[in-house]
């Protein structure tokens, strides 16, 4: 029982952390640009396989690939920021069709080229080998994810709290209107923060390829696990963000190694989820506020 | 008996009575005419492409499945991302006992019904407590769960393979007339849904919810009881929806909740929605032929990049068509029901 309860201590932070890389930015888009971004699988799915287009289409090597796939995705990130949502910013409805049909444009097409049995494999490991943290043996990448993602997280918050652009964001988040009448460039922000929220989702899926499965459909998971962060933790909020992620992290590693049924993960974190919305309709934060 | 021919119309007078019919198509607005085509399609895709046949079934059912989803859609003033969960509740219940209790395809119906009946009542408060975004958030989440637990419980759902040996709903002897009734029981469930949710949305419970979808503290206001139209305009979609489920079930023989659970089967019907005339009922019928259509035929041309191209031809069309198919049809703008996602303020 004793080693139940370490474990799920040390996976509850493990997985906590790298759910906030995962959910960061959707709460963030929620939270500032007040768009339900149903296409924001792709991301996950275009931090792999472009890189790995690369490698194998062209012979680059690991960091040229990670860089031109970089520039895509921020391209991307443009190209939906200026062709749909600007465009659509009154039909809520067009736009989460559209973000939606970008990511199974993406996802299919991944699945065309590279389908799961080609397998792909990128070689992003930075802290090889395994730990043993009391009596549970940990995977070293793994810890390098979670430190990634409450550093990230932290420099995230210092960016909102302590920066001029940041509470440039902050004021958009609070109040649109008059963001523009005090002489805020919202469109430019606004793209900015497209382009900024794509970094954790990325740094996740460099950080965690080398020793999660990857295939096409991956990102709807890792969706699915964002969107019940930001819904727990209220849309948009980066406090909140953090709580929820260690929330959704203690329910999974529960589930998974006291209950020892891991198989219930998702379905228990839809419950919890559900049962929080009851008590507080608007998640744990208030929201509409990034901080 | 006098026939006259006005200017844009013939008149036909009989019996005391009086006829009218606009000359031009664009004023054709009888829907007797358009059933008329919808009836005469099945027998004609018979004589000519038989093989057609599957395909007039599957866009009929997407336009059932689109009809009731826009109802709740109204009623609700919410988007609910997730209507597949009752072809799943209605689909498997339908499975389970057919293959386990042996049940004929009438007791599996009413069984089906009461199933979405029940999900429906439980998943209702839904639309009470949560407002627009985490609504959607959640609705989209439920038939992935539903799924999950269909891999959980392979011992029940069986998982990847799904349920087989459900009882066929007809047998006639011959595939394609086999086929041929299908056609026209799809189609008679879907002109019931169309006459029923027509019916509702020409009463006054529509201008209720008419004015939930405007704004539900000023229908309060008014005195609409919103809890309950929202109530109610959840569960009977979510009920017609599994009876939905309930045919897929007898027509196919088997059901796997990996075909109508994930993603994908839910775009589609989002497409006949949105394409078909944006929450239009009418544009649901359009939707479900188009898209049924448009999928087929970039099978048969393009093969294996129809996946890609699919979905990359919806956008287009989506950004496009501002009021969708129907939209082209109709003269002048009508009102958008279409609920607003309340994500900012």
């Amino acid at each position: 029982m004793l080693v139940a309860i370490e474990t799920t201590a040390i996976y509850t932070l493990l997985l906590g952390s790298l759910y906030l890389l995962v959910s960061l930015g959707f709460s963030l888009i929620c939270g500032v640009l007040r768009i339900f971004h149903l296409g924001y699988a792709y991301i996950f799915i275009a931090a792999i396989y472009f890189t790995w287009m690369f490698m194998d289409l062209f012979g680059w090597g690991l960091v040229p690939s990670i860089a031109a796939m970089l520039v895509i995705q921020a391209g991307i990130a443009i190209a939906i920021y200026k062709g749909l949502i600007v465009r659509y910013m009154k039909q809520e409805e067009i736009i989460i069709t559209g973000l939606l049909l970008v990511a199974i444009i993406l996802e299919q097409a991944a699945m065309r080229f590279y389908p799961i049995q080609t397998g792909v494999y990128l070689e992003t490991t930075v802290m090889a080998g395994i730990s043993k943290i009391g009596q549970v043996t940990v995977s070293n990448q793994l810890i390098f994810a979670a430190i990634l993602g409450i550093v990230v997280t932290g420099l995230f918050a210092l960016f909102f709290l302590k920066t001029k652009l940041g509470l440039a964001v902050r004021a958009i988040s609070y109040d649109l209107y008059a963001s523009r009448v005090m002489g805020i460039r919202v469109e430019q922000l606004y793209m900015f923060i497209m382009v900024l929220v794509l970094i954790p989702v990325i740094l996740a899926m460099l950080a965690i390829a080398p020793v999660w499965a990857v295939d096409p459909g991956v990102g709807w998971g890792y969706m699915m696990t964002a969107i019940l962060v930001s819904v727990l933790g209220g849309l948009g909020n980066i406090k909140g963000t953090i709580i929820a992620s260690y929330i959704i992290g203690l329910c999974h590693s529960t589930v998974a190694f006291v209950i020892a049924e891991p198989r219930f993960m998702g379905l228990s974190a839809l419950i919890v989820v559900l049962i929080m919305l009851i008590f507080r309709p608007q998640g744990i934060a208030k929201s509409e506020t990034v901080w | 008996m006098d026939l006259e021919v006005k200017r844009d119309r013939l008149v036909f007078r009989a019996m005391g009575g009086k006829w009218e019919w606009g000359i031009e198509p664009r004023y054709w607005r009888n829907p007797l005419i358009y059933i008329s085509l919808l009836i005469l399609a099945p027998v004609v895709v018979y004589f000519v492409y038989p093989a057609l046949l599957a395909t007039v079934i599957d866009a009929n059912l997407l336009a059932a499945i689109a009809i009731p989803l826009s109802l709740m859609t109204l009623g609700t003033g919410r988007m609910n991302f997730g209507p597949q969960f009752y072809i799943g509740i209605g689909g498997y219940t339908a499975a389970l006992l057919s293959i386990h209790f042996g049940l004929s395809p009438g007791m599996t119906l009413i069984a089906a019904a009461l199933a979405g009946l029940v999900f429906g009542f439980a998943m209702s408060p839904l639309s009470i407590i949560s407002g627009g975004l985490y609504y959607t958030l959640l609705t989209l989440l439920f038939p992935l769960v539903f799924l999950e637990i269909t891999f959980i419980y392979t011992d029940l759902f069986k998982g990847d393979t799904g349920l087989a040996g459900i009882s066929s709903l007809v047998s006639v002897g011959f595939f394609s007339l086999n086929q041929l009734v299908y056609a026209f029981i799809s189609l008679a469930m879907m002109l019931i849904y169309l006459f029923i949710i027509d019916k509702i949305l020409r009463s006054r419970y529509a201008v209720q919810m008419a004015a939930i979808n405007d704004d539900e503290e000023v229908a309060n206001g008014i005195g609409v009881n919103v809890n309950k139209t929202k109530i109610i305009s959840f569960v009977i979609p979510a009920m017609m929806i599994s009876i939905i489920g309930w045919f897929y079930a007898h027509y196919y023989g088997t059901f796997a909740g990996v075909t109508f659970l994930p993603l994908a089967f839910m775009l589609k019907i989002l497409m006949v929605i949105m394409i078909g005339g944006r929450i239009q009922i009418y544009g649901c019928i359009v939707g479900g032929y188009f898209i049924a259509f448009l999928e087929l035929l970039l099978i048969r041309t393009t093969g294996a990049m129809s996946p890609v191209l699919f979905p990359i031809i919806l956008l287009i069309l989506l950004l496009t068509l501002r009021e969708g198919l129907f939209g082209l049809y109709r003269k002048r703008h009508y009102r958008e029901y279409l609920p607003t996602l309340h994500v900012r303020r």
